[in-house]
């Protein structure tokens, strides 16, 4: 029995509902109603009504996204986030950088670093096994700004939104693809489609089917991040601009935290690191009110490991005693991952086509010399909805020629882009090694991005290259039979053997990956839906030996499986896109994307509390 | 010191049941001049069974009263209240009197308080203790307002104990009353798949992990279910269920046949009460623990040693094999 | 054929059950505002069983009457609103489970009376049988009798119209068994358990559809507070939760099982 296929006109249709969809809906709403409630701007679709703007967010609810939002907030207006009206926000007072010194003797340090390492203790500069820089460059300053929590300025702004009657926002509504039409000189988006229910895991009709609704609209704002799976299908069909590319990630995992009742940390604190658990891996701690914090690692794709991992980091890192002096006795919150796309403006996408228009961190906004995406999001989102207002008040179509008149001049003459070319790049010295990129990025930033330190991303080692010296091959090869046969990833037996200490797990702060999972995220996912994580072709996976994805899966929902191929529980996975960036396996057709199949599922994340 | 009522109703066989007599222990407790109001068929029987209290014993009976019934119920209660003029009504919890109790208060112009799983006198004024949150949080309440209608959980307090004898004849209260329902009967479970018991010592809970994939890669829902069958009939427990387990069940995935939604333990399901409970295959996440709540001593089995129930929600984790210890107990039961 | 009928749902926000809960002074939960709030599942199951009703007596209507706060209400309503078709009748108040169902109970009864084109003979009023939040299982039977309704139901996992407009209830009782009564017509009050219907799936055109009324009727929403009078809480605690779990590893099964064996059979 074929369902038909349920269909739907609007005016504008809004994929995802973060930063950047919020600033466009923001900067939208208030002018499509007059003071007396007739319409500013008429809908061409539903006349005498004004215009019919819907978004569609994947996540069971609007406010369940993660960050770990430290921002100079210029962008964003007061109103929407004013630390006194949203709980868990506050003005930054304090702002620090350390540098970590290893305390357990099993961190990988470049030669370099050890140097550093002893120069530091000889000269009894550290403290708690850390030195504090005296000085923090301009570019990584944040004075005048907030630290937030993203959960609750998404759920005020969305409750804002839609109180204004002007939006509407549908959460747990993924949307499946973009509905593109092949025209003869340019392709146009017509809508989108949203994901089918009552499927089952391989995505065929089961009880309950319903084929997802296709939602028509003029304009299609795709703001559904930088793994959301529209944007991705825009890349993939339309292409990126000659010589762009989104290959330089990180995969930023945190946790909120209830700080000791005797904690001396004053709210506003801002304080990041460097150094620890790995040369690659920076951190951040974030005092918000209320005796919380923030605490949370980034794991960026030049961390050339095959097995390298988040969760076990981010332990090893709040035990860091420059940390654990405060976060001891503390207890876990919430806990999330997300994606960052760090290719900042060699990223950017098409930003605008027939009847589509790109905002936020698919978008490219993202600056990965100062660390800030909300701000940037926000703003290009705000820019987006001023360039629609001057169109549908002009009458004039959603083309390409139009939208690049209106929203991508808008853009290219913002302070979004001028910055954005600074950080351009900021970070590719990371790819010959910490110092190295840490020069480059103090180059960028004190030349505004004239000078920095080249480099290009390189291969990733073996297991056996990178194991090399410390375990040899044969055990090396024995642990990962012994972890694939137990149907678990391996990052764990591989790092004890490397002298990483067991986690005194506390029931607290320090738990299982599971409860972190459990207590922390709430991960849930609705039934009815598809797998939205696959593995294209078994045998690249068959012959893969790393199986990075495994490792890097923020909530073990990716797990070794029978014959070399990895399993996938929907009901853990956060979404945070890690194994999408994490496959190592090349395609013929498509160099550079992997053999997982990544798309918009429902469920993942269900705390506001991040 | 307030007078009391205690409410009761007799079961089929016309007697009190332990729900009752716990109530009326409870009731006792409070101190203050206490009457008894009896609903049934016919309520001698349960009349002497409670003479020892020394109550004086009200009734209404009749035919139309032998069933559990809203109207009819209601109408009885009320008029026992009313006869009574107690300033505090106590009765157990039992499905028959929740479902009447609370528009009882209302039309006695009083309140209600339910699943209250302690009511006593504290400093000279009865409190009630009762659970709220699914059972995540406890809160001791009082009131101002008479009268005031408490509902006492099963299980809460000692049964009274008092000796039996020859009553005299209840004084008899009229409750007339229309009613536009009429009670068919009672549905069973299937007879042999019976696998929920209130009464039983042992709360056995199964998780999903029953019907995931074993070590050796294939699912076993057909020894799963002959192992959590075969443990039921021999130690007479009671069967509970995790949300997704049950949910399982009801989209008509061929795993535990005998699961439904009524043995789920936790989120929309029951918090029963035993003295042990068993979860096997169950992470023990927090939605279904609290279903735990009154369950004292609690053991699990699971393979992950860092499971919820390790983490201060069971006294004991086996890590092992559910299949393999579960045979095992059955063998050592004579399964 | 019966007559259509006309089923008001009375339910409310609970907050999401993933969520750790802690109470405050007042009492009220901590941070109440910031936790995410789902419809309290069992009126979610009334409410399906209302759609579920309608769609098989012809010409019926649902109305789902929900008391909460006006913003955390429309939240909840961009996910409920794409399960059944229905027309909220907003109160915008407390959804605290500390509140007094007596009081409630007249909110909700109040809001009912003043549905447009209200016919009790055609009334069935559902709801949970208990909330996820005060679990006190008494707010319906107070609403039934406020309407003057004597025909009620609890713990109700199906209901079957007949012909003639009677119908059939089944209500849980002890012991995994279920109360079969037969009632000659409406108004009938019935709090259900969970019945047998799954969940719907989200239905985003349907979801459109309602919410050209639901938002309409959340702007409208009357205030509602709950005077607090004579009840009076002395405290609200967490139960003190942690075990001393004893993990045991590297036991063989049938050692387990023994140790098992014993325990069980211990007084």
């Amino acid at each position: 029995m074929t369902e038909e296929r349920q269909f739907l006109d609007v005016d504008i249709v809004c994929v995802g509902f973060g930063p950047a969809t919020a600033g466009f809906l923001a900067t939208l709403a208030p002018q499509l109603l007059n003071a007396d409630g007739t319409p500013a701007i008429e809908s061409p679709t539903v006349p005498g009504m004004p215009l019919q703007v819907v978004c569609y967010e994947r996540a069971d609810d609007i406010g369940f996204g993660v960050s770990g939002v430290v921002t100079r907030a210029r962008g964003i207006p007061l109103q929407w986030i004013d630390p006194a009206k949203i709980p868990m926000s506050t003005s930054v007072r304090h702002e620090r950088v350390a540098y970590l010194l290893d305390p357990v003797g099993a961190s990988r340090r470049t030669p370099a670093m050890k140097m550093a390492d002893h120069l530091v203790r000889g000269l009894r500069l550290a403290k708690d096994d850390a030195f504090e820089l005296p000085y923090l460059p301009p570019f990584l300053r944040k004075d005048g700004g907030a630290i937030l929590s993203l959960g609750q300025f998404l759920q005020n702004a969305g409750s804002e939104l839609m109180a204004t009657g002007a939006v509407q926002i549908w959460p747990g509504t993924p949307v499946a693809q973009a509905l593109v039409e092949e025209t003869l000189d340019t392709p146009a988006v017509r809508g989108i489609r949203l994901a089918d229910q009552g499927v089952d895991r391989e995505g065929h009709p089961d009880a309950g089917f319903m084929p997802g609704m296709d939602v028509r609209a003029a304009l299609t704002v795709v703001g559904d991040g930088p793994v959301g799976a529209v944007g991705r299908q825009l890349d993939r069909e339309l292409g990126l601009p000659k010589g762009h590319h989104a290959r330089e990630w990180a995969l930023g995992m945190k946790m909120v935290v209830e700080l000791p009742p005797d904690s001396v940390l004053e709210a506003g604190t801002v304080i990041h690191t460097f150094g620890y658990p790995e040369p690659e891996i920076f951190g951040f701690l974030y005092v918000l009110p209320d005796n919380l914090a923030t605490v949370g690692i980034f794991v960026p794709s030049w961390f050339r490991s095959p097995m390298r991992t988040a969760y076990r980091y981010l332990q090893h890192y709040m035990l860091h005693p420059y940390l654990w002096r405060y976060l001891q006795g503390g207890k876990l919150r919430s806990w999330g991952a997300k994606s960052l796309q760090e290719s900042g403006k060699r990223g950017e996408p098409i930003l605008a086509g027939n009847g589509f228009a790109r905002i936020g961190e698919g978008s490219g906004s993202t600056n990965v010399l100062t660390g800030s995406g909300v701000d940037e999001a926000w703003t290009t989102g705000s820019l987006l909805a001023e360039a629609v207002v001057e169109l549908a008040r002009a009458g004039q179509p959603f083309t390409k020629e139009n939208l690049e008149r209106t929203y991508v001049a808008r853009r290219r003459r913002a302070w979004i882009e001028e910055e954005g070319r600074v950080a351009e790049k900021a970070r590719d010295g990371f790819h010959h090694g910490l110092v190295p990129g840490l020069i480059g990025m103090a180059l960028a930033g004190f030349t505004k991005g004239r000078l920095g330190v080249g480099g290009e991303p390189r291969l990733m080692p073996s297991l056996e290259e990178y194991y090399a010296g410390r375990i040899s091959e044969a055990e090396v090869s024995r642990i990962v039979a012994d972890c694939r046969a137990r149907g678990v990833s391996c990052h764990d037996a591989l790092m004890d053997r490397c002298g990483w200490p067991e986690i005194p797990m506390d029931g607290q702060l320090l738990v299982s990956h599971q409860d972190a999972l459990l207590m922390g995220g709430k991960v849930q996912a609705p039934a009815g839906f598809a797998d939205h994580v696959r593995f294209v072709f078994p045998d690249f996976c068959e012959r893969c030996a790393a199986k990075t994805c495994i490792e890097m899966c923020s909530g073990q929902a990716i797990a070794p499986g029978d014959g070399g191929v990895p399993v996938f529980d929907r009901e853990k996975c956060v979404h945070c896109g890690a194994c999408l960036w994490n496959c190592t396996a090349p395609l013929e057709d498509d160099p550079t994307g992997g053999n997982i199949a990544f798309t918009a599922g429902s469920g993942g994340l269900h705390s506001t509390e991040n | 010191m307030e007078p009391i009522l205690l409410l009761a109703h007799t079961e089929e066989d016309g007697r009190l049941a332990k729900p009752a007599l716990e109530a009326l222990g409870a009731a006792i407790g409070l101190g203050g001049e206490l009457t008894v109001g009896l609903v049934g068929r016919d309520v001698q029987c349960g009349a002497n069974q409670i003479a020892g209290s020394g109550a004086r014993i009200l009734a209404v009976t009749g035919a139309e009263f032998a069933e559990p019934r809203y109207a009819t119920d209601a109408a009885a209660a009320e008029a026992l209240c009313r006869a009574a003029g107690a300033a505090i009504v106590v009765a157990p919890a039992t499905s028959r009197w929740a479902r009447v109790l609370p528009g009882v208060a209302h039309r006695l112009g009083g309140r209600v308080d339910t699943h209250a799983t302690r009511l006593a006198m504290e400093n000279s004024v009865p409190t009630v203790t009762r659970w709220f949150y699914r059972q995540r949080m406890e809160a001791v309440l009082t009131r101002s307002q008479r009268p005031w209608i408490v509902l006492l959980e099963g299980g809460c307090a000692p049964a009274w104990d008092g000796s039996a004898g020859e009553s005299a004849c209840p004084t008899l209260v009229e409750a007339k009353v229309d009613t536009r329902t009429t009670i068919q009967g009672v549905h069973s479970p299937q007879a042999g798949q019976e696998t929920i018991r209130p009464d039983a010592k042992l709360l056995f809970v199964a998780g999903a992990g029953w019907t995931k994939k074993q070590s050796d890669g294939g699912v076993h829902a057909a020894d799963a279910e002959q192992l959590i069958l075969g443990f039921l009939n021999a130690s007479k427990a009671s069967l509970g269920g995790s949300k997704s387990l049950v949910d399982l069940s009801g989209e008509g995935q061929a795993v535990l046949g005998f699961m439904t939604h009524l043995n789920q333990v936790g989120q929309t399901g029951s918090t029963p009460r035993h003295p042990k409970g068993l979860s096997t295959c169950c992470h023990g996440e927090e939605p279904h623990a609290v279903g735990w709540r009154f369950i004292t001593e609690r053991r699990a089995i699971n393979l992950d040693a860092n499971c919820g129930w390790a983490r201060g929600k069971a006294d004991v984790v086996y890590v092992a094999d559910a299949f393999a210890v579960m045979r095992k107990v059955n063998e050592l039961l004579g399964a | 054929m019966p007559q259509p009928l006309q089923i008001v749902v009375c339910g409310s926000i609970v907050p999401d059950p993933l969520q750790t809960l802690e109470p405050v002074a007042g009492p009220a939960l901590k941070n109440e505002s910031m936790l995410p709030a789902v419809l309290d599942p069992w009126a979610g199951h009334a409410l399906y069983e209302a759609a579920n009703l309608a769609r098989t007596v012809v010409g019926s209507k649902v109305w789902l009457v929900s008391l909460g706060p006006k913003a955390k209400l429309q939240q909840v309503m961009m996910t409920v609103a794409q399960k059944a078709a229905f027309e909220l009748v907003a109160l915008d108040g407390p959804a605290s489970g500390f509140t007094d169902a007596f009081e409630t109970a007249a909110a909700l009864a109040g809001a009912i009376e003043g549905i447009a084109g209200l016919d009790k003979s055609r009334l069935l009023v559902f709801g949970g049988w208990e909330s996820a939040s005060r679990g006190a299982g008494a707010t319906l039977q107070m609403v039934g009798e406020r309407l003057g309704i004597m025909e009620q139901f609890q713990g109700v996992d199906r209901i079957t119209v007949r012909d003639d407009g009677s119908f059939e209830v089944l209500e849980r009782i002890e012991g995994g068994k279920h109360l079969v009564s037969i009632c000659a017509a409406p108004p009938a009050v019935l709090g259900w358990a969970t019945g047998y219907l799954g969940e719907p799936r989200n239905n985003p055109q349907l979801g459109m559809a309602n919410m050209r009324a639901i938002l309409p009727a959340l702007q409208k929403a009357k205030p509602a507070a709950l005077p607090s009078t004579g009840l009076c809480f002395g405290s609200v605690s967490l139960p003190k939760q942690q075990r001393e779990t004893r993990i045991v590893k590297d036991m063989p099964a049938e050692e387990v099982a023994r140790e098992i064996v014993a325990w069980i059979g211990e007084e």
